[in-house]
């Protein structure tokens, strides 16, 4: 590996770290304060295209560690999204199978994502009745493999496994620290499976317990894959309300004007959780005249043309967005 | 569960995990996704399937009595067994076997209290893929228990008359018309609103977030407190298509303790189509498919 060249023995060795981080690029035109240094850090930049590699590589590597992947023995998460598509490329890459146990609703190109990176895909029927919040869905299911097929199956379990809150005190906290030279004062990160605002907010309120850990969240009703509002939060165990010192509820349409203004006007084709993230970042930034932020922007628009063209039917080219949406 | 008006058709998981495997015991998944068996169920338990085996195939109905004695006997199920049903997303079709069972007289049937969720997140609750051996037995229908399901005239008389509670445990969006039935489902009505006088208590009302029924206490507060059932008046129960209803049939029946609830099977996709027949839609939306 020369990282300084950017050669790389083998895809795993892109994924970051403190030597090996993902960018950081300041907000120019947006920043309400400019005073005020804003700085978006580009998860797309990891090698499967989201935050979610580096909770889904410390999963998998836990789990060869410990003999329960690999060697027959596939994986089976209820994942429709990012966490779906790294466990599924870094398992075709190690030899094994993902199976990604989504609903039926999903939007069709996700489920086409799933299946080109390798995974079995087992779509949910869901066309009787909703049961929202409740009901056992895909999360059921695939606890239902791994128990009545242990031999067959493991579920890494992104909500409740410890090595997902591991991975960002171990990455994404220090990245941020060296990067930002310990000069952070404010730290912006969605509520999903709360894996990133607890470990990387531990990490960086060890070295200063000052820096402001503040969770954005989508108002309820919300449709923004991936994230969760605080009525939501059940589904995770991950959640340490001690680190976090503001949540912020936003108002979820602008997760996708916001992502349209990022696209436009900074250059970052940001998808809509990044945008709802820069909206809660805007709103501290405007009551806040000195400082440091850094926004976790957890991956680009590319898989959100559906919820994209849905909330802003004038970007719809040829009924594009006719694809069902969550 | 000891405060419910009837407990003993409930069991729980203590009493499920310590009978299982049991002869005269037959554990009977009921799911709404007929997938969800297959990845996994409670050891020795058979499967029905909503769809295929406990509605008629060509009209649109309950199974015949004659249908059900083949169903209960091809699994193995005597008259005299204890039959313990289970299912997802809150027994909902579980609770529509239950309502089944009842109709056709079986004498000892049960719910399982939190439904197959409960089980399945219970540690040391077994779960297979192996489907039981069956041998099949005589199984006779000796009593069928009419009162347990609401027709349509008696719907339409409940009300006109306001004799009978009516009880709509759809979404409040489909109460109000604002929805003729959830997203993307395949099974819907001309009209949007509800019955005229029904009380909209939506069916998920009932269960705590492990899937388990809520304490008699806090069922009496919302029922009988909030939103105003008499106890001492009969009730009917509908939503959609006839399962959510059961569900709530279940709750006003055997754990509230009112006597007379019946089920209205028909439900929305029954009434919403009717001509002519009165419909109250305070959102005033949706006349004619969405």
């Amino acid at each position: 590996m020369n990282q300084a060249n950017r050669v790389y023995d083998d895809v795993f060795e892109l994924l970051p770290s403190e030597n090996n981080p993902t960018p950081l690029v300041r907000i120019r035109k947006l920043n309400p304060s400019p005073e005020f240094k804003l700085y978006a850090k580009l998860e797309w930049y990891n090698p499967f295209g989201s935050v979610k590699d580096r909770a889904a590589w410390a999963m998998i590597r836990r789990l060869e560690a410990e003999g329960k992947a690999g060697h027959g023995r596939n994986i089976v998460e209820p994942t429709s999204g990012n966490t779906g598509l790294s466990l599924a490329s870094m398992a075709s890459v190690r030899g094994y199978k993902l199976r990604a146990v989504v609903p039926g609703r999903i939007p069709k190109e996700k489920k086409v994502l799933l299946k080109i990176a390798g995974a079995d895909l087992e779509v949910l029927n869901d066309d009787v009745c909703p049961a929202p919040g409740l009901g056992d869905g895909s999360i059921n299911r695939a606890k239902s493999h791994a128990k009545a097929s242990p031999d067959e199956f493991t579920m890494p379990n992104q909500y409740e496994n410890e090595e997902n809150v591991r991975a960002h005190m171990e990455t994404t906290g220090p990245e941020i620290w060296r990067q930002t030279e310990g000069k952070i004062t404010h730290f912006f990160a969605a509520l999903g499976t709360c894996g990133t605002i607890t470990g990387a907010g531990r990490f960086l309120k060890s070295k200063n317990p000052d820096v402001k850990i503040i969770a954005v969240m989508p108002s309820e009703g919300h449709d923004v894959p991936g994230l969760r509002n605080i009525s939501q939060l059940h589904a995770t165990k991950l959640f340490d309300s001690s680190v976090v010192d503001e949540l912020l509820e936003i108002d979820y349409k602008l997760a996708y004007s916001r992502a349209l203004d990022l696209s436009r006007q900074e250059g970052l084709l940001a998808g809509p959780s990044s945008g709802l993230i820069f909206e809660g970042a805007r709103e501290v930034v405007s009551r806040t005249t000195n400082g440091l932020g850094v926004m976790m922007f957890c991956d680009n628009i590319f898989k959100y043309l559906s919820t994209m063209t849905r909330h802003h039917p004038e970007l719809d080219v040829e009924g594009f967005g006719f694809f069902p949406t969550v | 569960m000891s405060n419910y008006s009837h407990p003993e058709v409930l069991v729980d998981l203590a009493w499920a995990k310590a009978n299982v495997g049991k002869q005269k015991i037959k554990f009977v998944e009921v799911d709404v996704d007929t997938a969800s068996y297959e990845s996994g169920h409670i050891p020795g338990a058979l499967a029905f399937n909503w769809r295929t085996q406990l509605q008629n195939q060509v009209s649109r109905d309950i199974i015949s009595r004659e249908d059900f004695e083949k169903l209960a006997g091809g699994a193995g199920i005597a008259n005299d067994d204890t039959v313990v049903l289970y299912g997802d997303n809150n027994n909902w079709f579980a609770a529509y076997g239950f309502w089944l069972f009842k109709l056709y007289g079986h004498q000892k049937v049960h719910l399982l209290n939190g439904g197959r969720v409960k089980w399945l997140n219970e540690p040391d609750a077994p779960l297979t893929k192996d489907v039981p051996q069956v041998t099949p037995v005589k199984y006779a229908v000796s009593r069928v228990d009419d009162k347990l399901r609401a027709l349509l005239p008696e719907v339409m008389h409940a009300s006109a008359q306001k004799d009978r509670t009516l009880v709509d445990v759809r979404s409040v969006d489909e109460f109000t018309g604002k929805i003729i039935a959830p997203p993307n489902l395949p099974e819907t009505a001309q009209r949007a609103g509800h019955i005229p006088g029904a009380k909209s208590i939506p069916w998920s009302t009932a269960v705590s977030q492990d899937g388990t029924f809520k304490s008699a206490d806090e069922l009496n507060k919302i029922y009988m407190g909030e939103k105003g059932v008499d106890p001492k008046k009969p009730a009917i129960a509908y939503c959609r298509i006839g399962e959510r209803s059961s569900h709530t049939w279940f709750v006003l029946k055997y754990l509230l303790g009112i006597d007379d609830v019946k089920n209205y099977d028909g439900s929305w996709t029954e009434y919403g189509n009717l001509i002519g027949v009165p419909i109250e839609n305070p959102s005033g939306g949706s006349s004619g498919t969405k």
